[in-house]
């Protein structure tokens, strides 16, 4: 196999944020300790960079297409999942600027920028060796930016629990690869399912154990139950906009693998592996949301509410229909603007307030109305109130479910999206109600910050009103699967 | 045939004992070196299997570089005394039980072939050659293989992020 | 497998053994020699014409010395270290080719004990990377505070320089396109390779002379700091095995830069002659440890951080670069006749 021109061409964002990486780690020897802010922007901008080509010049065909040997598959799944892991990237770096100290580290941009770079390639790779190489690109970054701040007790404690449990449930999701390898001589998961629909495999009690323990991976990344014992600690301790790009992108690109891998590899066995996810997802989206009920840290709050919203984009994949890939698909988009600007006020509040207590968020919306108002269209989302983006992405994720006949999942969503409204409220009402001595001190938010939270509250808007666009997307990702 | 299912029995023997004595050994040291051994039994498994590369690959990549840095860091530490390290009340029968599941489906695995995969087929004796080697990993795999580069490079940086201390801009 | 095959390559290892522990012995003398030559001095003269019978002596000194093994020491691993110090040094030779086919009592025999093997040079970069924890074990159990220093400065520096060392096998197996060490003798029929890669010559010896820990590299048994280093609570024949084991890679280091970048076996009437080459190999191997001798004579024992900043600071990145350079010449002029 020579080099085709072609190749190198659909891995072009790849290597341009390979480059980003390069120019940013000169920059940060370069720039003096004030200037060094600007990392930030020029991740944001060469993120941007990225974006804009792959938007408009490489969108796939309606023919997906395999290249470098069948390793990555060009269709509409890996782009849509591609623009959400930019675009996240991006915001958090913009975000992550105005962090004390480590927002002046130049590593912290290289770390989210390689991270980034894994999740591109794992929601492209179709090569379980490739798939593995880029779970872990993405993820030994994340342990690394979780623990940055080294001088805090508690983000050395994220890093290491994120890291501990990381490679355990790598570990084990890298054992049930070598199964499936080891059953039928293949890595890539379409020539995988094509060996499944043999009868003599199709039968094998081997098979289902594999799956469940590629199953233990995935749910680690997708923090779902039993695996999301990480999530709050993680979020705690781990630097805020970080905690926000653990609970936004890395989710979106483990959905993608979820969807990827079991759609395509068994979808022989979708009652028996989708009746286990709707446990999954039930039991996730119920312990999420209880739990969140007793938080009293915004931080530990949003936490648990990511693993319950796991557990709300689960129905759509236990479905394994079209329609459950495509609300799949929207939920996460959804979930990704919403989430980030959760994060985003509470790494802006957390800064100048000095602590993520829920109880500190008294008199907000005094000192800064502007931010309590991109909280509230952030908390709101989350609930799945109209008309913002929450809601559209759970009424599709309900009616896939409803549409399969799994009348019973969509109810346990609909009572446990009434639980997460009642906390979400809660923690409005400290924002608005209540008050607290320095009710007076105006807020500054810094330009950077709002720029983001501007964009972020626009795109939850625009998602929740203008849904056509998004539904298409989202729809072609889940026909060209 | 006789010599190598013979060598085989002993080597894996060996690589098995290896393996509990590291888990068991009091002694940090004493578990390194158990994990040497059992790494360089693996190696000449391999080497059996006719892939010779992949055996001396084991052997200078395992038990070589990376051995010597966890020797190292233990002795470094002075790291060597293992205390018992506390577990929880339900973990041991758990274990055990898990332990007796996998050695049960082992054994039905290995007794009745439920997959009906017979022998494993023989490879191409050439198929470890280092140039064969090659060709595989920079035609087929050569995506993979990048990534990877990036993946230690990231890891490297990581690493130095998380435990330098961070002074040296203060002195220019 | 016939018998005869297996009986070949036992008297093979034997005679490699033999070849091994002899060099051994008569490179401490040549040593002392060179050393007492080069500081203007006479150096062993009284065992034996010449003093040739030195080695001997020193030997049946030894034996007789009395064993101590620490009463703290973990005394297993005190006992094995020296052994797995010793037996790296001696079998890393086994795939150096001593001279090409020769034909003896009507069998056509490699002069080497493996034979020709294509993975020859990973097998040596493997023994190299694991001939390490002799010398860390000793300093560990040892459960000496010199000893112990001296094993993690042992570690530290090897790994660090064993980067290059494989980094510097590098030029000529792609000058050779193969991994064979035949292979590579064979390929430098029209030019030594040490023309065509001088910084990798340079690159690997400086990484050899750090491997074997030989002055300037001699940190672990640094004596003015660290009494004798790794060995400090080792006497007899225990200690012997040690010293042992530095002379013995000392030969088996300049074996094989002879072989990858001076032309092996290769000389003048080979072809006609297969029998001259392991003598061409034992005068280029005797010119090579001259020039270890010699530095030993002559420089200066380094601080350790200065050697820690050389290996990764300049000679690394220069391997590195001879690398590329190798690489990008082959890619770029594939007609150069290599």
């Amino acid at each position: 196999m020579s080099l085709d021109p072609s190749a190198i061409l659909v891995i072009l964002p790849e290597i341009l944020l390979v480059v980003l990486a390069g120019v940013v780690l000169v920059l940060d020897l370069a720039l003096k300790d004030e200037q060094r802010r600007l990392i930030g922007w020029v991740t944001a901008g060469g993120l941007l960079f990225v974006i804009i080509p792959l938007l408009f010049f490489f969108r796939p065909g309606d023919n997906p297409t395999l290249y470098w040997g069948g390793a990555i598959r060009v269709d509409w799944l890996s782009f849509v999942f591609k623009l959400l892991a930019f675009f996240g990237a991006a915001i958090t770096a913009i975000l992550a600027m105005d962090y004390e100290v480590i927002g002046k580290r130049g590593e912290l941009y290289l770390l989210l920028i390689i991270s980034t770079l894994g999740m591109s390639v794992m929601v492209m790779a179709t090569d379980l060796i490739l798939l593995y190489v880029a779970i872990e690109t993405t993820s030994i970054p994340l342990y690394a930016l979780a623990g940055m701040r080294t001088k805090s007790d508690k983000s050395v404690e994220s890093g290491f629990k994120y890291l501990l449990f990381g490679a355990m449930a790598s570990a084990i999701m890298l054992y049930g690869f070598s199964l499936l390898y080891g059953m039928t001589g293949q890595t890539n998961i379409y020539a995988l399912a094509e060996l499944f629909q043999q009868a003599e495999l199709s039968s094998s009690p081997m098979l289902y154990g594999s799956a469940i323990i590629i199953l233990v991976g995935f749910t680690f990344k997708i923090s779902a139950a039993p695996m999301h014992f990480w999530a709050p600690d993680v979020y705690e301790g781990a630097p805020t906009p970080i905690a926000g790009f653990l609970s936004t992108s890395s989710k979106a690109a483990g959905f993608a693998v979820l969807l990827r891998v079991f759609l395509v590899a068994f979808p022989e066995y979708a009652p028996q592996w989708g009746t286990a996810l709707a446990v999954i997802s039930t039991v996730t989206m119920t312990i999420g949301n209880m739990i969140a009920l007793a938080q009293k840290n915004i931080k530990r709050l949003l936490a648990y509410s990511s693993i319950a919203h796991a557990g709300y984009a689960l129905i759509g994949v236990s479905v394994a229909s079209v329609l459950g890939v495509t609300s799949v698909a929207y939920y996460m988009i959804a979930y990704l603007a919403t989430n980030l600007a959760a994060f985003g006020v509470v790494a802006i509040y957390g800064r100048i307030a000095g602590s993520d207590e829920i109880s500190s968020y008294a008199g907000m919306s005094r000192r800064s109305p502007t931010l309590a108002l991109v909280m509230l269209v952030a908390f709101l989302s989350l609930a799945g109130m109209p008309p913002f983006g929450g809601f559209i992405a759970k009424v599709f994720v309900f009616a896939a479910a409803i549409n399969a006949g799994l009348i019973w999942l969509a109810v346990v969503g609909v009572l446990n999206s009434i639980i997460g409204l009642y906390y979400y409220l809660t923690v409005l009402k400290v924002v608005y109600l209540h008050r607290s001595e320095n009710d007076e001190v105006p807020l500054t938010i810094s330009k950077s910050s709002g720029f983001a939270l501007g964009l972020l509250v626009v795109a939850i808007l625009l998602i929740g009103t203008v849904f056509a666009p998004w539904f298409n997307w989202a729809a072609q990702a889940a026909l060209g699967l | 045939m006789i010599p190598d299912i013979v060598l085989f029995i002993i080597l894996a023997l060996v690589a098995v004992a290896s393996a509990v004595g590291m888990l068991f050994s009091k002694n940090a040291i004493y578990s390194a070196l158990n994990l040497i051994l059992n790494f360089s039994s693996v190696a000449v498994l391999y080497l059996i299997l006719g892939a010779p590369f992949i055996a001396l690959a084991q052997v200078t990549v395992y038990a070589g570089a990376i051995m010597v840095l966890f020797l190292f860091v233990i002795m470094l530490l002075g790291a060597e005394r293992l205390r018992r390290s506390e577990t929880l009340p339900y973990q041991q029968p758990v274990s055990i039980i898990l332990a007796a599941i996998l050695a049960v489906v082992a054994i039905y695995a290995l007794l009745f072939r439920p997959l009906g995969i017979e022998a494993a087929s023989v490879a191409n004796p050439d198929f470890s050659s280092p140039a064969a080697m090659a060709e595989m990993l920079f035609n087929e795999y050569l995506l993979p293989f990048e990534v990877t580069s990036i993946l230690l490079l990231v890891a490297m940086i990581g690493a130095i992020v998380l435990t330098r201390k961070r002074q040296r801009r203060v002195q220019r | 497998m016939d018998a005869a095959l297996i009986i070949e390559w036992i008297i093979k290892s034997i005679l490699l053994l033999v070849i091994c522990i002899t060099g051994f012995a008569y490179l401490t003398f040549y040593e002392r020699k060179a050393l007492a030559r080069l500081q203007v001095r006479i150096g062993p003269n009284r065992a034996g014409p010449f003093g040739l019978l030195q080695p001997v002596a020193d030997g049946i000194k030894l034996i007789f010395k009395e064993e101590l093994i620490p009463e703290k020491a973990d005394r297993l691993i005190f006992v094995l270290a020296p052994v797995v110090t010793v037996v790296p040094a001696l079998v890393v030779l086994a795939v150096l080719p001593f001279g090409g086919v020769v034909n003896l009592f009507g069998r056509e025999i490699s002069l080497s004990v493996a034979g020709d093997v294509n993975i020859g040079i990973l097998y040596i970069t493997a023994i190299t990377s694991i001939s390490v924890y002799g010398i860390v074990l000793a300093g560990w159990s040892s459960n000496n505070k010199y000893a112990a220093m001296g094993g993690i400065r042992s570690t530290a520096q090897m790994i660090s320089y064993e980067l290059a060392l494989g980094l510097g096998f590098i030029g000529p197996i792609l000058l050779a396109g193969t991994m064979s060490l035949n292979g590579i003798v064979e390929g430098q029929r029209g030019m030594w390779y040490v023309v065509y890669q001088p910084l990798g010559v340079l690159v690997f010896m400086i990484a050899t002379l750090a491997e074997v820990n030989r002055a300037p590299f001699d940190m672990p048994e640094a004596e003015q700091e660290l009494t004798a280093g790794y060995h400090t609570e080792y006497s007899g024949m225990k200690f012997a095995l040690f010293f042992m084991a530095e002379y013995v890679k000392m030969i088996a280091v300049s074996a094989i830069a002879a072989t990858l970048f001076f032309g092996g076996y290769r000389g003048p009437f080979i072809d006609q002659v297969p029998w001259l080459g392991p003598i061409y190999l034992l005068i280029k191997v005797m010119i090579l440890l001259f020039g270890m001798i010699w530095v030993r004579a002559t420089l200066p024992r380094l601080r350790y951080d200065q050697l820690m900043a050389f290996g990764w600071k300049i000679l690394l990145p220069v391997a590195l670069l001879n690398v590329l350079l190798t690489a990008g010449v082959i890619m770029l002029f594939p007609g150069l006749g290599v």
